[in-house]
């Protein structure tokens, strides 16, 4: 271990150099900007590009949304001006709003959340909160973004067939899926690609925070969003090889007609809703006689198993890293020690561990033997155990503290609040028997929402508002960061805590037009008022970018440590270039020592020296 | 862009639980009931967890003359706040699985008084439904002689299958009805041809998805005669919120009546040959699937 360690450094005194040499040597316009192996220059990609698919993924919400307040209307100042084929008479067509549905899940998940919550924060924060100079591999890590913009290019192409992009759902269950046209292929190539920048990221950051720790930097004196986005690591790279495998498989399916997920004597619909058969897909266009499907002997369930089986650890790939970021946002603008600091990381491990034990309670009402619905069921219940532990914590932490109220902190605090919300609706779903009614309903929708929207994009801009100054050199506008915060706080509240009563109602999720039914008519005004939420909830975060962009030509300079701080990033300078540190890094004890009694300041920097006089602080009581 | 903001706020004024459509299943009120302990659990905790979190964020607002209290933790603390959930959670993860298995194993499911089949179709979006016809004993099911008008694959070979009629209910405004029983134990086989479905049936706390290539039981007896709403809960493709079904629940009588009815008027169309985009009362027996098979 020790001369691991000593290789360790070894490689990184190497590197350190190789970076000055670089830093002598101007670095031309691409190669610093665009093709940088920079972690910061790569975490400010992923923001942009991130923040861009936001905002796409947000108009599909809210075109879906026009849909279920005004059925068949068409939508205000876009309806008129989309293609013919999107809409008719300015209204989203079936087709149109199934493929809306399906892209919305998508890239929010995977291109929105993902890429902020791992991509950004990862490559930002790992190597300057372990004091390092960058990543470990960093050619690795720059082709990990590179392939996000071609991959996001793919998935959004997808819309151009005639035929329209994938209409599956996001979770693009077979038979329906292999079945669907050539959109579900730009879908399953998008996501493969974006898998493999998340395995590579996350190989990235496990051998960074294994390797590449500052001197006398412990595990256990880590912050926790280190810890948070460590634990994802391990998830992304063992959870998203079988999403691969599944792709693969879908793949073949829908070209090679193996039957993985196909059972036999299909009769599939094609979109012109004639019965074809796999054969018919075979032979390309050709329309045979009703014969039975070709390919068979699989099983449909197969891929929801595949699926779920990366798809439930990623709900927690989401989560951890904004959890970390919480918490240390939290215990610097609390200046108080972070409450059950060990605790709080074997809660994150156990959440990760149970996280792949519990995908069966997707499939409940699937027909998956009732007998795993059972083992399915406690396991998914006694994850709500670590959960419960980290709100416990949380509001201990803040519990005497001398609580500042910035923006960061106000969308921490925002984060535990919709996170307490999310996780008691989850535990309706995670007993199998009340979530017979509620399964494939609103309710679902509610949750997913706050946990993902409530949960992890509070956690990101609560991050966001925390790093920024470190990132760009400049403070963000606080007063727009409050505006921005209690728009989007009141108007999420308004937009999702209703879905939890549509979804009591039976509303179903993925219907085009609800009204057809009598027993949802009643919901209409909701949906609208929902709508009407919805709207105001995606135009308040055009304040986020307002502020980013204002702020970043007028915003005040920033100070090295505006937050005062303890972790290793505020030891850097206040806009650090590339290699970050100008001095050697030693850390002395943990990222939370503040308001230590009988130290004038409430904060002790991790890299501060010790007094002569004094007993040392251990960490991680 | 007619908006009713009073009944928008519904959600805000009222009840969650008031929200849920009539129960008409006999499980359906434990389930209910099941719901109803989670949610008044969680307005518990909400008020408890959001009670502290305000009361801090007011009482520790920042003051710059005090300092916060310096504070690792402890253990005993963290052991309680471990172990109260896990035992809250552990057991009501067990209280859970009697009804689990109740309303889902196959193993419990209670001797049928009435058995048909159900199938969703792709091909226009709507239900299939197979009744035994007079005899009351179903056909053997052969999947190789499944075809658009014989979508159950009735098996040309098999005398009970002769009886079986088909109805093909088309979703959206205007489905077919079909009539089960009041107050009497319905089975139904549940699977489909072509893609999943899931068959919902909200006043009677129903849900199991459709899965092609294999048959699931599902069960429920309804209390209270009238019509309900069968819904498709499964992404099935673009006319998905089309799949609207109506279930009549009729007293014995009625019921026997339309049975004995549908039995006679699907007749005639036995004797027709039967196009491929039947979306009205539509039967299939073993003549038809001869026919019509190649």
């Amino acid at each position: 271990m020790q001369t691991a360690v000593a290789n360790a450094n070894d490689i990184h005194s190497h590197d350190t150099h190789h970076g000055a040499d670089h830093a002598h040597h101007e670095l031309s316009f691409i190669r610093k900007y665009i093709f940088s192996t920079d972690h910061k220059v790569i975490a400010k990609q992923f923001m942009v590009v991130s923040l861009f698919f936001l905002f796409v993924g947000g108009l599909f919400a809210l075109m879906i949304r026009w849909q279920l307040a005004y059925p068949g209307s068409a939508i205000p100042l876009i309806g008129n001006i989309l293609p013919t084929n999107w809409v008719s008479d300015g209204a989203v067509t079936a087709n149109f709003y199934t493929q809306l549905l399906t892209l919305h899940g998508t890239v929010m998940i995977f291109y929105v959340i993902i890429p902020l919550a791992v991509g950004m924060f990862g490559n930002f924060c790992i190597p300057l909160m372990i004091g390092t100079d960058d990543m470990a591999l960093p050619r690795l890590n720059m082709f990990s973004f590179w392939l996000v913009p071609p991959a996001g290019l793919i998935l959004l192409s997808g819309f151009f067939y005639d035929s329209g992009t994938a209409a599956a759902g996001w979770t693009g269950y077979p038979p329906l899926g292999p079945t669907s046209g050539p959109g579900q292929t730009t879908w399953l190539v998008s996501l493969f690609m974006i898998g493999f920048s998340s395995i590579m990221g996350g190989t990235n950051y496990m051998a960074t925070v294994l390797n590449k720790r500052a001197k006398g930097m412990q595990l256990f004196q880590m912050p926790l969003t280190v810890w948070g986005l460590f634990i994802t690591a391990i998830l992304i790279v063992l959870g998203t090889p079988v999403l691969a495998a599944a792709i693969s498989m879908q793949l073949c399916d829908q070209y090679l007609h193996t039957g993985f997920f196909m059972p036999d004597n299909l009769l599939v619909t094609a979109p012109d809703n004639t019965y074809v058969t796999n054969a018919f897909i075979a032979q390309g266009n050709q329309l045979l006689e009703h014969k039975q499907l070709l390919g068979g002997g699989g099983q449909p369930i197969l891929w929801q198993h595949l699926f779920w089986f990366y798809s439930h650890p990623a709900v927690y790939i989401m989560i951890l890293p904004g959890m970390g970021i919480v918490s240390d946002v939290l215990s610097t603008f609390a200046r108080k020690p972070l409450f059950g600091y060990k605790a709080m990381i074997f809660a994150i491990m156990a959440i990760a561990f149970l996280g792949f034990l519990v995908w069966g309670h997707h499939m409940f009402q699937s027909g998956m033997n009732p007998l795993l619905g059972t083992t399915f069921m406690l396991s998914t219940i006694v994850i709500a155990v670590p959960s419960a532990i980290k709100i416990f914590n949380w509001l201990g932490t803040i519990w005497k503290g001398n609580i500042r109220f910035t923006a960061a902190n106000m969308n921490a605090l925002a984060f535990i609040a919709t996170f307490i919300i999310g996780g008691l609706s989850g535990v309706f779903m995670a007993s199998a028997p009340v979530d017979i009614y509620i399964h494939d309903t609103y309710f679902i929708v509610a949750h997913i929402h706050y946990v993902l929207f409530g949960g992890a994009l509070f956690a990101i801009f609560s991050g966001i508002y925390y790093w920024f100054p470190k990132m760009y050199g400049k403070m963000l506008s606080e007063n727009l960061g409050r505006k921005h915060f209690y728009w989007s706080f009141i108007f999420f509240n308004l937009t999702f805590y209703p879905m939890h009563i549509l979804g009591v109602g039976g509303h179903m999720r993925r219907i085009y037009n609800p009204y057809i039914y009598e027993f949802l008519q009643p919901l209409q005004p909701m949906n609208q008022f929902v709508t009407f939420a919805a709207i105001v909830l995606g135009f308040s975060q055009l304040i986020l970018i307002v502020n980013i962009f204002w702020s970043l030509k007028y915003g005040k300079a920033a100070p090295r440590n505006p937050w005062q701080a303890n972790t290793l990033e505020w030891s850097a300078p206040a806009h650090p270039g590339h290699g970050n540190f100008d001095t050697d890094i030693v850390v002395y004890r943990g990222p939370y020592e503040f308001s230590v009694p009988g130290r004038d300041s409430d904060f002790y920097p991790q890299t501060e020296p010790p007094s002569e006089n004094e007993v040392p602080i251990h960490s991680g009581h | 862009m007619n908006f009713d903001l009073s009944k928008g706020l519904e959600w805000a004024y009222k009840d969650m639980l008031t929200f849920f459509p009539e129960n008409v299943s006999t499980f359906g009120a434990q389930l209910d009931s099941m719901f109803a302990l989670i949610y008044w659990f969680s307005v518990g905790t909400f008020f408890l967890t959001y009670g502290l979190l305000v009361i801090f964020m007011i009482k520790y607002r920042y003051n710059e003359n005090r300092k916060a209290y310096y504070f690792h933790g402890n253990n005993l603390i963290e052991f309680t706040w471990t172990l109260l959930p896990t035992i809250f959670f552990v057991g009501l993860g067990l209280w859970s699985d009697g009804a689990w298995t109740k309303t889902k194993y196959a193993s419990r499911v209670p001797k049928p008084d009435v058995e048909i089949d159900v199938m969703g179709y792709q091909s226009g979006f709507g239900w299939e439904f197979r009744y035994a016809g007079p005899d009351g004993v179903f056909g053997n099911k052969d999947r190789e002689q499944i075809t658009i008008s014989n979508p159950f694959g009735i098996d040309s070979n098999d005398i009970h299958g002769k009886d079986d009629f088909v109805i093909i209910s088309p979703g959206g405004a205007r489905p077919i009805p079909i009539h089960l029983p009041v107050n009497k134990n319905i089975l139904v086989n549940l699977s489909s041809n072509d893609v999943l479905h899931s068959f919902f049936l909200p006043n009677f706390r129903v849900k199991q998805d459709a899965l092609p290539g294999q048959w699931i039981k599902v069960w429920f007896n309804g209390s209270k005669i009238g019509t309900y709403e069968l819904a498709c809960a499964e992404l099935c493709g673009t006319g998905h919120y089309n799949m609207r079904g109506q279930v009549f629940i009729d007293s014995q009588a009625d019921y026997d009546k339309w049975l004995d009815e549908q039995y006679k008027i699907t007749k005639p169309v036995l004797e027709a040959p039967v196009s491929s985009d039947t979306t009205i009362v539509a039967s299939v027996d073993t003549k038809d699937s001869k026919t019509t098979k190649n």
